[in-house]
């Protein structure tokens, strides 16, 4: 999976997953912690909000948790691995609006709570020209 | 022309309850996303929610705020008609609607609603991604149990109303169930707080259970209901809070306020869901007053269930209508009651009889005011929605007879209300079992198919199919009138006036031993028509005043119009352009009462033109931009070309010979791409006009620069003329890049670190902040400047060194 990266920054390493061995750049982090941040306010999170992440230890959960934060949102991290009652537990606890995950239990836990959007990693990375820069060309 | 309202969007039923921070993050989501879906069960209110979205972007959206209620729709392919529909675009024959409704959105800001998409949600899926792929700045916001799965899509969840909690007991549950008590009547004091509370709990809060539960409060208690509905629930209260516990809790509650129905009123209830959307208390009547229930009764039945919620209506109380999730209740109740079938054959049988009647008066019957007519038609077109669902049901149970009794009555789906819906109709109704159906409407069967593909252009099948009509009718002389009079339109068009002849003289013939004046004037217009193309002249004008006194005495506007239009052409080949003048616009102020598109637009278009060559430019232009407009928002190339057409002709006589040729050539381009020819002459005189004056080489630059140019470019030209554009028409200014003043000076400052190449971190240390305040001050600039990487943000900061701090 390429990162991406901007050319001419520090290439400083912050974390290396040790599940694949890739290594992300100080850069790499943030440039897409940018984006993911970018993406959540435009879900709709805004300071204070809670906002679930439910991913497996690696570059996604600290990118999701960096941007979580750099909105002023509350991050409310949940193990990949709880079943799901807990699961379902946790997230009706939380009031989250919106959730964070890739993961099937997770999503059908969140069924019946409060959560309006599940972003997905996919989600967080991809960063659509918004409408406002559409047309003022 | 006034301005239309730029949405469809019904008056709200009552109050609007608690989800604000849902309607500011939804609407502020269109800023950036193309397509939200609203997912949920039934009764958790997606429709309500969307609705007050939608209802609060209609400002932000300059095309309009369009529902488009699905749930009455049950064929995939019906989808796009309906989108269509209601944004009034007509089928073109040349392609399919799907790119002509693209077309018609085209590069407008618009907001589609599309509600209800759950039982279509492939093809809603479909047509919604093609129509965001083609229409850049359409959005489309949608209401389904499913998400549509597209790439653009946001799946939006609808949740439950917020529950009371301790410390927080005013929930949105509680203000939704004590403002529907309140509607009906109950001050709910503070020692029911409880039970309210309890209540709200065991109802999930489900929003259309509480509104049930609170019609109720006027004999019942809150605390009795939560005890009567804690018994009900007692087998399904397992502790889960998930979808389908909350699609058993709505069960239940609708079940429960169901069995407390008198017998009656649960009669009437399941009866109403075969109506396909709104209706009146007549038709309620006519079709629900079967044993056991009387129509007499029917209005008192109708009002306990509004009072119980279970049926809404608006504010007059002349409409009435069911929520989606009851009516799929009801109609389950229909069939349990081995119903179905009887109800929507009276359904369709009702239909028919109203039909028949509407027909008569708007057409056939002497000696109306025009006023009674109208009103005809007009009730028959509100009967639109409720005519194809008991076509619908004529087509499910083969009742090929029926069927086609009501499509042979139904002046709403044929070409004269600017649909040719006519024939889908018939042709799958023809492909049924017809051994039971009388020859006799075998033959009209053909007629109404042979009217509906002459408007579609498609002659020789028109041809061909009312030719072989016309023995079948001979006991049938108003349509076999109406099936003359649409052969001598074929003929003529193939350019075959001795046949067509033969049609007008049979049809007057036929129409005067009748005393029919609809068809006399239809017939006497045909031979003036007849006679204009043989240079008859003088027999012309005489067929056509005689046609117009007839025409006169009928008192419809369709055929006043129609008779105006032809006295207006027999004008015009005299050279008495001031008569053509008076007549087409008399004929566009009887089309504007009936309020049809394509023909309207056709006549402005012969107004703007003939008010040309008299060098009345400001009304020339008046009616060529009003046809212009009208056949862009229905989509229709046919009607544009005409108007290029006419805006050529109004340029050359203002003097304005580049823009003749500009114009005439786009509409060459337009008319060739529908397989379209054009007036070869005209546009010979036109170049050899242009090339004496203009040069031979500026001539065909012209005329190749104007093929290649849009249709709308091409017309502006003209429209903008010598005069100075109308503000609205002004091509916006280019907003200029953005200033840098709206950042912040810090986030100027974080903006210049970029150009350095800086990560977060080497900032925050240089700024001494911490780096998660470096990621926000980042995400606002990109918010602000609407760039999507840090990358972006450092070129923009590079290229203007004055936002540096």
């Amino acid at each position: 999976m390429p990162l991406p990266t901007v050319v001419g920054m520090d290439e400083r390493i912050v974390m290396v997953d040790s599940a694949t061995g890739l290594r992300l750049t100080e850069g790499e982090l943030d440039e897409w912690s940018a984006a993911a941040t970018v993406q959540l306010r435009r879900r709709g999170v805004r300071l204070g909000d809670s906002v679930l992440i439910c991913l497996p230890v690696g570059p996604h959960l600290l990118v999701a948790t960096d941007a979580v934060i750099a909105v002023g949102a509350v991050a409310w991290p949940l193990p990949a691995e709880l079943d799901a009652c807990d699961l379902r537990r946790r997230i009706l606890a939380s009031h989250a609006r919106v959730m964070i995950s890739d993961l099937p239990q997770a999503l059908d836990a969140a069924d019946g709570s409060r959560v309006r959007t599940v972003v997905s990693v996919a989600d967080l990375r991809v960063l659509a020209p918004s409408r406002r820069d559409a047309d003022r060309r | 022309m006034p301005d239309s309202p730029r949405h469809n969007l019904p008056a709200e039923p009552n109050r609007f309850v608690g989800r604000e921070r849902d309607l500011d993050d939804l609407c502020g989501m269109f800023g950036d996303t193309r397509v939200v879906t609203l997912c949920g069960v039934g009764g958790i209110g997606k429709t309500r929610l969307a609705l007050r979205v939608a209802a609060r972007l209609v400002p932000s959206y300059s095309g309009g705020v369009w529902l488009v209620e699905l749930a009455r729709i049950n064929r995939p392919e019906l989808v796009v008609r309906e989108i269509a529909r209601v944004l009034g675009v007509p089928e073109e024959h040349t392609r399919p609607l799907l790119d002509t409704v693209a077309a018609r959105l085209g590069g407008t800001r618009c907001l589609l609603l599309l509600d209800n998409c759950e039982h279509l949600v492939d093809s809603c899926a479909e047509v919604s991604a093609r129509l965001v792929a083609s229409c850049r700045r359409l959005s489309i916001l949608a209401t389904s149990r499913e998400p549509l799965r597209i790439a653009s899509e946001l799946v939006w969840r609808v949740p439950p109303l917020d529950l009371p909690e301790p410390g927080a007991p005013d929930a949105e549950a509680v203000r939704l169930f004590r403002d529907r008590a309140a509607a009906v009547g109950t001050r709910l004091g503070p020692e029911s707080q409880a039970d309210v509370a309890r209540l709200c709990r065991a109802l999930d809060g489900l929003p259309l259970a509480l509104e049930l539960a609170a019609a109720r409060t006027s004999l019942l208690s809150p605390g009795q209901i939560a005890d009567r509905i804690d018994d009900r629930f007692s087998l399904l209260t397992t502790g889960e809070r998930t979808a389908p516990a909350r699609q058993r809790t709505l069960r239940a509650a609708v079940e429960w306020s169901h069995d407390l129905l008198s017998a009656k009123e649960q009669v009437l209830l399941r009866r109403l869901s075969v109506f396909a959307g709104s209706f009146d208390l007549d038709l309620a009547e006519q079709v629900c007053a079967e044993l056991p229930i009387s129509g007499a009764e029917i209005v008192d039945l109708l009002g306990g269930l509004v009072d119980k919620s279970l049926v809404l209506c608006d504010e007059s109380r002349r409409r009435y209508r069911l929520l989606e999730t009851i009516k799929r209740f009801a109609a389950e109740r229909l069939a349990a009651a081995g119903e179905h079938e009887v109800v929507r054959d009276r359904h369709l049988h009702v239909l028919c009889e109203l039909m028949q009647r509407h027909f008569t008066v708007e057409l056939s019957e002497r000696r109306l005011p025009w006023a009674r007519r109208l009103a005809a038609l007009t009730a028959s077109r509100t009967l639109l929605d409720d005519q194809r669902a008991a076509l619908d049901w004529a087509i499910e149970s083969g009742s090929a007879s029926q069927g086609l009794r009501l499509c042979f009555r139904s002046t709403g789906l044929l070409p004269v209300s600017g649909l040719t819906e006519i024939v889908g109709w018939v042709e799958r109704l023809l492909a049924l079992d017809l051994s039971q159906v009388p020859v006799h409407q075998i033959a009209l069967a053909k007629a109404y198919l042979a009217y509906g593909l002459e408007a579609r252009d498609e002659l020789p099948r028109s041809l061909e199919l009312a030719t072989e009509s016309l023995p079948g009718l001979a006991d049938d002389r108003f349509r076999a009138c109406v099936v003359h009079n649409l052969l001598v339109m074929v003929w003529l068009r193939l350019g075959r006036a001795e046949e067509a002849l033969h049609h007008a003289e049979r049809c007057l013939a036929v129409a005067t031993a009748a005393g029919d004046q609809w068809n006399q004037a239809a017939g006497l217009a045909g031979l003036s028509a007849v006679a204009l193309v043989r240079g008859r002249l003088r027999e012309a004008q005489r067929h056509g005043e005689e046609a117009l006194e007839r025409a006169r005495e009928h008192g419809h506007r369709w055929i006043l119009a129609r008779v105006a239009t032809q006295l207006g052409a027999v004008a015009e080949a005299r050279g008495d352009l001031v008569t053509a003048m008076a007549h087409y616009e008399a004929a566009v102020t009887w089309l504007r009462e009936l309020g049809t598109g394509v023909e309207l637009a056709r006549c402005l278009a012969r107004a703007g033109r003939v008010a040309a060559l008299l060098h009345e430019f400001a009304t020339a232009r008046e009616r060529l931009a009003a046809s212009l407009s009208l056949s862009r928002h229905t989509g229709q190339r046919q009607g544009v070309a005409r108007c290029l057409v006419g805006l050529s002709v109004l340029a050359e006589a203002e003097g304005d010979l580049e823009a003749a040729v500009l114009a005439a050539a786009a509409a060459a381009t337009l008319r060739e791409s529908i397989g379209q020819h054009s007036a070869a002459t005209r546009i010979e005189e036109l170049l050899a006009r242009a090339r004496a004056k203009l040069g031979e080489g500026r001539a065909s630059l012209l005329w190749s620069r104007g093929r290649t140019m849009s249709p709308a470019d091409a017309a502006q030209r003209v429209l903008d003329g010598e005069r100075p554009a109308p503000a609205d028409r002004a091509p916006r200014p280019r907003s200029a890049r953005v200033p840098h003043s709206v950042l912040t000076p810090r986030e100027r400052e974080i903006a210049a670190l970029l150009t350095r190449g800086l990560s977060n971190r080497a900032i925050a240390e240089e700024l001494v902040i911490s780096p998660a305040t470096v990621a926000r001050h980042i995400a606002n600039i990109m918010e602000k400047l609407g760039y999507t990487s840090r990358a972006q943000i450092a070129v923009w900061a590079a290229e203007h060194p004055e936002a540096s701090a």
